[in-house]
């Protein structure tokens, strides 16, 4: 008796633990579930879009929760592709992912919905439509946001230096930073503090703050990668890999991993960064008393002429295939991104959306008065890039990282051989 | 009866279970991956030997293997060392005996990912303790973590500092297996402390010495928190340790079939120095 009893009580157990495993509930065709990026601005965003859509729309409701935690959400929304558990609406999506997904047969096709394309032509301009429409035509990603990167400066600091604006140029950075080091070398004959820093790890997404941005603003806002071939190898990137590396031997710049300390820019170690806007809600929050910030256009070379571009770090809206109603999908989107709902994103993330016109916008001129540093990378947002819509991109990106450390921080390469080296390795990348 | 005949299996099917989907299954899956290209997303591709052909041309799995090494040869005689004279000491009637071993374990339980981090600032070269005490003195300040040549030794020596408590413990349980009438013969003798060192202690704790070489072989082919979190792998590629460059082709660059590739040759390299090891330990019995 007491031996049945556990063999029933085993099968019992493996049973339950088998159903366990079994796949999640499939949601009804009116029911969406939309996962927003898990930083607390944009929960917020998202309670208060979800909650507006579901008081007054009819034809189905949302649920939201924010992308599950991990090391990254790139990986968590890898893991629900792989297994399945994808949400309807995602709008977190870094744009150089997406080319992947598309492939892959994951994502919806946007220009297949109705309304999609009249929409996108009133949000965008051309340049950002060419930019997210895949080689096979059809438009997987809504351009939603974008957080260009730009020059963070201390104002004293560089008023110190002499310099009534700050350094837009080569030349006048390397002549900032020189001036700034000789005035910061300790009794041993140390560099104490640097007129900039960026990491100096290989890891790929960290060009987005110092090889990337630099490269658009350079180039005009050239692609890396083009007709599934590496289009950087010019006189563009070389020149940013010299102006980067000569940052480096000069020691204007810190070799030295500085993040895992207090901030150094708030606490005047280093004068400048490449950063987004996210600066200023940390900065505000942190700085000391009578400290000075602003943001300006990333450096160009000497002879450069016309609009100065950056990487604008955008983050874009998908539907994944495992949605049972994109048209409802569609729907929920458009709402949540038409301009007032934008300039709600902006008062509650202040990050701005990817939208033309956002400057001269009368519904944004209040957001504008109440956030003067914000207007900056309002001006700015008229000429970023994203990046091109082409597939394997982070090993593009970390293959220019690997020459990168390379040249520009150890020396041990001329920057033409580099960036030639690097081209061929991304051309490598895409025989077929 | 017939029931009873089932009970164990009943028993051990938790077990088996565990060991079919957890063990079994991913061993079986790696195989088979590579013979494959899939990232994940896509379909699998199968492409023959093709992983295997990349594995013996690729410079960086050669230079990650190469940075194990020097991790190793660093690594495993300064813990040996180092465990075995504080073993000795922590042997001897001192002082806060109970104390130091506490203290000299306490590394051991810290996680890896603190211990880095609190190095990492320890090895600033800026403003880091060691580089401040060096220009103290009027020494020259080193590049522990961002000189090519300085990294894999700092990480080395980091990573003894972490370890070295489990070693003094085994080292310790060693020492007290050693008969003491052995070192009263010695005393009646007249041998020196080294004499007794090196005739007695050494010999007689052989095996422990050999057990500590080999669980610090398979922990320092193991090499992956530190150079993650301290150095990324850099610089110039100087602490990429080949579990670092495994994971990166897996889970940076969804290469599944060829991680799993290079993660079976790594355990067979593995596999085979435990058993040329292992073969020493029985030739010395």
């Amino acid at each position: 008796m007491r031996n049945q009893f556990l063999i029933i009580l085993f099968s019992v157990l493996i049973i339950l633990l088998l159903i366990s495993c079994g796949s999640q509930k499939e949601r009804k065709s009116n029911q969406l579930l939309f996962w927003s990026s898990n930083n607390t601005q944009e929960i917020d965003f998202a309670r208060y879009i979800v909650n507006e859509w579901n008081k007054h729309s009819k034809s189905g409701k949302v649920s939201f929760q924010p992308v599950p935690e991990g090391q990254s959400s790139e990986e968590i929304i890898l893991a629900a592709v792989v297994g399945k558990t994808t949400p309807d609406v995602y709008s977190n999506m870094w744009q150089g992912d997406v080319e992947d997904y598309a492939r892959a047969g994951v994502l919806v096709a946007f220009d297949t919905l109705k309304g999609f394309n009249d929409f996108i032509f009133s949000r965008c301009d051309s340049s950002v439509i060419r930019e997210v429409t895949s080689p096979d035509g059809h438009i997987y990603q809504i351009p939603w946001k974008i957080n260009p990167i730009m020059l963070l400066y201390n104002k004293q600091i560089v008023a110190g230096l002499g310099f009534k604006e700050p350094p837009a140029n080569y030349e006048q950075f390397n002549f900032a930073s020189e001036k700034y080091k000789n005035e910061n070398i300790d009794s041993h004959g140390y560099v104490k503090k640097w007129f900039g820093y960026s990491e100096v790890l290989v890891t790929w997404w960290q060009r987005f703050f110092d090889f990337y941005p630099l490269y658009l603003a350079a180039s005009n806002g050239a692609p890396l990668v083009k007709d599934y071939k590496a289009a950087f190898d010019n006189k563009y990137a070389v020149e940013v890999f010299s102006f980067l590396r000569n940052l480096y031997q000069h020691n204007y710049f810190a070799k030295e991993r500085l993040s895992a300390r207090q901030d150094v820019f708030l606490s005047s170690i280093i004068a400048t960064r490449f950063t987004g806007s996210w600066e200023i809600l940390h900065a505000e929050k942190f700085k000391p008393e009578g400290f000075e910030y602003s943001f300006a256009h990333m450096p160009v070379p000497n002879d450069h002429q016309g609009p100065v571009y950056t990487y604008g770090d955008p983050k874009n809206i998908v539907i994944f295939k495992t949605c049972s109603n994109p048209q409802l999908a569609w729907d929920f989107i458009h709402f949540m991104i038409d301009k007032k709902n934008d300039l709600k994103l902006s008062q509650l993330t202040n990050q701005l959306p990817r939208r033309k016109g956002l400057i001269n916008d009368s519904l944004f001129a209040e957001y504008f008065e109440n956030n003067p540093k914000m207007i900056e990378f309002a001006r700015q947002s008229e000429y970023v890039r994203g990046t091109d819509p082409y597939p394997n991109l982070t090993e593009v990106f970390d293959i220019i990282s690997q020459e990168y450390e390379e040249c520009v921080i150890y020396g041990k390469k001329a920057p033409e051989d580099a960036i030639h080296e690097a081209a061929k390795q991304v051309n490598l990348l895409y025989i077929k | 009866m017939k029931t009873k005949k089932f009970i164990p299996y009943f028993l051990v099917a938790p077990y088996i279970f565990h060991f079919l989907l957890f063990v079994a299954f991913p061993v079986i899956f790696s195989i088979v991956l590579t013979f494959h290209q899939w990232n994940i997303i896509s379909p699998m591709k199968y492409i023959g030997l093709a992983n295997y052909t990349r594995l013996f041309q690729d410079k960086f799995f050669s230079q990650s293997l190469v940075n194990t090494l020097i991790f190793l040869i660093i690594h495993i005689p300064l813990q040996i060392i180092i465990a075995l004279l504080l073993a000795e000491t922590l042997n001897q009637k001192i002082k806060f005996r109970g104390f130091f071993r506490a203290a000299f374990f306490l590394p051991v339980i810290v996680s890896g990912v603190v211990v880095t981090i609190l190095w990492q600032q320890l090895y600033g070269f800026d403003t880091g303790l060691f580089n401040k005490i060096l220009t103290a003195i009027g020494l020259g300040r080193i590049g522990w973590l961002v000189d090519p040549s300085w990294a894999m030794p700092s990480i080395a020596i980091m990573a003894t500092w972490k370890n070295v408590g489990l070693y003094i413990i085994l080292f310790l349980v060693g020492l007290q297996t050693v008969p003491v009438h052995y070192y009263e013969a010695a005393d009646l003798e007249g041998a020196t402390h080294w004499q007794k060192f090196f005739k007695i202690t050494l010999p007689m704790i052989n095996p422990t010495i050999f057990m500590v070489v080999v669980l610090s072989t398979i922990g320092g082919f193991s090499l992956f928190i530190e150079p993650y979190v301290m150095t990324g792998g850099g610089p110039l590629n100087s602490t990429l340790s080949a579990v670092l460059y495994i994971y990166k082709q897996g889970f940076f660059y969804y290469h599944m079939g060829y991680s799993a590739t290079l993660g079976l040759f790594f355990a067979l390299l593995i596999l085979s120095v435990v058993a040329i090891q292992k073969k020493f330990i029985e030739k010395d019995k």
